[in-house]
């Protein structure tokens, strides 16, 4: 698998297309920066678009329960548990 | 009037702080000199497709300068409606002296027609595409409340925040609340105004009424044919007069009284006989304790429909009689184009601005005025004008009538005081 078509990628082009971050590009989001509070500074609209547009993008169902803390830390945790699922 | 006013007076509430976005740009700085200068900010314009539409003018807001977008939080995400609102807020609440958290004595009263109308038709548009994948937060905002409770949450307002959607009376009739509420001992400080969009549709909603001129509107005027749209916010600080005062803020305007009526005659169409707008400015008048013969000038509803400038001339001169045809008349719409629910905003800040300037401004156009409306409309350049009392008016579909009575503070009596 080509680097742009591995999980990190399309996470990272996921955040910015679906969460209109002017003036931001994909490769300028570090795999373990925090994306919430600090860091990419996003909050929980936020979260909410992420969670819809990552079930379309990867064909999962992500249950309410699920979005913690631990798995929406960074792009790393999501990976992770994005390829843990599939 | 059965005694002086008094800078004790409860009743009496000055506006300490404007701000607003508009076709000439971002900041009320841009607003007066457009004004002053007779310009209009009716243009071709870019923020949707209207390859389609009858009509190929509006005015809308241009880009915001640099660094605004970074000073308020989720900027990113509000609507358009939204960000005008913001804007106009802090600036109006900066030169109020005033600062959030605004705390449980403070109130938003907002209107707006649309709120985030032109979002949601981008979401829709984005939903009805094959794998689109439309932005969830684009919703977040849609309510016709979200411009006023934006400016709530910004500015910590933690007492009533309100919005009234009446159509383009909405923002008159949410000054008017304003002014009650803090008659009423309600709130201390009163965040007051309107935004509104421009969206498609309204934009065909008018245009499918053939009420949009193809032209730049041209209110008053012979052979006048339509509005025009326009896009914008516009936000007044209140304060009772006596606290104003006690905290050393410095009253810009008193805003003296509101008053509404309804035509009860029709959905769209105004009654031709004015009945119900008089009433509308006769009862702003009443509730100011100012007599119609010591009103200066007028800001008109004046859009530039056949129908609704003829009806306005007959309620202006049910209410001032004779002098009416002798009384400088002015329409901001032709300068800025119709605001909707934010109109009664913008126009009364505009009024405002004339008595501050000691000048009415010109409403631009086209062409001689109307004879069979013997007013008498300013046009070309500024009339200079040291005005004291001013009445601001706005006419709604559904017959919502509204009027504000805006007047020079210091008042003549205080001045002698």
């Amino acid at each position: 698998m080509s680097e742009a078509q591995a999980t990190p990628a399309r996470i990272k082009r996921l955040i910015v297309s679906s969460l209109n971050l002017d003036g931001m590009r994909p490769e300028m989001i570090d795999d373990h920066a925090p994306l919430f509070g600090e860091g990419l500074g996003l909050d929980s609209v936020d979260a909410l678009e992420l969670v819809v547009a990552l079930e379309k993008e990867f064909g999962i169902k992500i249950k309410s329960q699920e979005i913690g803390r631990e798995v929406f830390s960074s792009v790393a945790s999501l990976s992770q548990y994005i390829e843990s699922r599939n | 009037m059965g005694r002086m006013p008094t800078t004790s007076d409860s009743r009496r509430v000055v506006v300490t702080g404007v701000g607003a976005v508009c076709g000439f740009g971002w900041g009320v700085e841009p607003l007066e000199t457009g004004l002053r200068a007779g310009a209009t900010a009716l243009l071709p314009f870019s923020r949707f497709d209207h390859s389609r539409h009858r009509t190929h003018l509006a005015a809308q807001v241009p880009e915001p300068p640099s660094g605004v977008a970074a000073s308020f939080p989720a900027w990113r995400r509000l609507t358009q409606a939204d960000r005008f609102a913001l804007f106009a807020a802090a600036e109006a609440v900066s030169q109020a002296g005033l600062a959030a958290p605004l705390g449980p004595a403070a109130g938003v009263f907002f209107g707006s027609s649309t709120g985030g109308m032109f979002e949601t038709e981008l979401f829709y548009r984005e939903l009805a595409r094959k794998g689109g994948r439309p932005r969830l937060s684009a919703l977040a905002s849609q309510p016709v409340s979200g411009p006023g409770d934006a400016v709530g949450r910004h500015l910590q307002v933690a007492g009533p925040v309100r919005t009234i959607s009446s159509a383009c009376s909405s923002a008159t009739l949410a000054l008017g609340a304003a002014l009650d509420a803090i008659r009423a001992g309600e709130v201390e400080v009163a965040i007051a105004g309107g935004s509104d969009s421009l969206c498609q549709l309204t934009y065909a909603g008018f245009n499918s009424l053939r009420a949009v001129a193809e032209g730049p509107c041209r209110p008053f005027r012979e052979g006048r044919d339509g509005m025009s749209i326009g896009e914008g916010a516009a936000v007044f600080v209140l304060e009772p007069l006596a606290l104003a005062l006690q905290r050393g803020a410095l009253p810009l305007a008193e805003l003296a009284g509101a008053g509404s009526c309804c035509d009860a005659h029709h959905m769209t169409a105004p009654d031709p006989a004015g009945e119900g707008a008089a009433a509308a400015v006769e009862a702003a008048l009443a509730d100011a304790g100012v007599a119609a013969g010591r009103v200066d000038f007028v800001n008109a509803h004046g859009t530039g429909t056949p129908l609704n400038d003829a009806a306005e001339w007959r309620a202006l001169e049910r209410v001032f009689g004779p002098r009416g045809r002798l009384l400088p008349l002015t329409a901001t719409k032709g300068a800025v184009g119709h605001l909707l629910g934010s109109a009664g905003a913008i126009e009364a800040l505009a009024t405002l601005l004339c008595l501050r300037a000691g000048e009415v401004h010109p409403t631009p156009g086209d062409g001689p005025v109307d004879p069979a409306l013997p007013l008498a409309l300013v046009t070309g350049r500024p009339l200079p004008l040291r005005a004291e009392v001013a009445v601001s008016v706005n006419l709604a579909f559904g017959g919502s009538n509204a009027a504000l009575v805006l007047s020079r503070f210091p008042a003549p009596a205080d001045r002698a005081a």
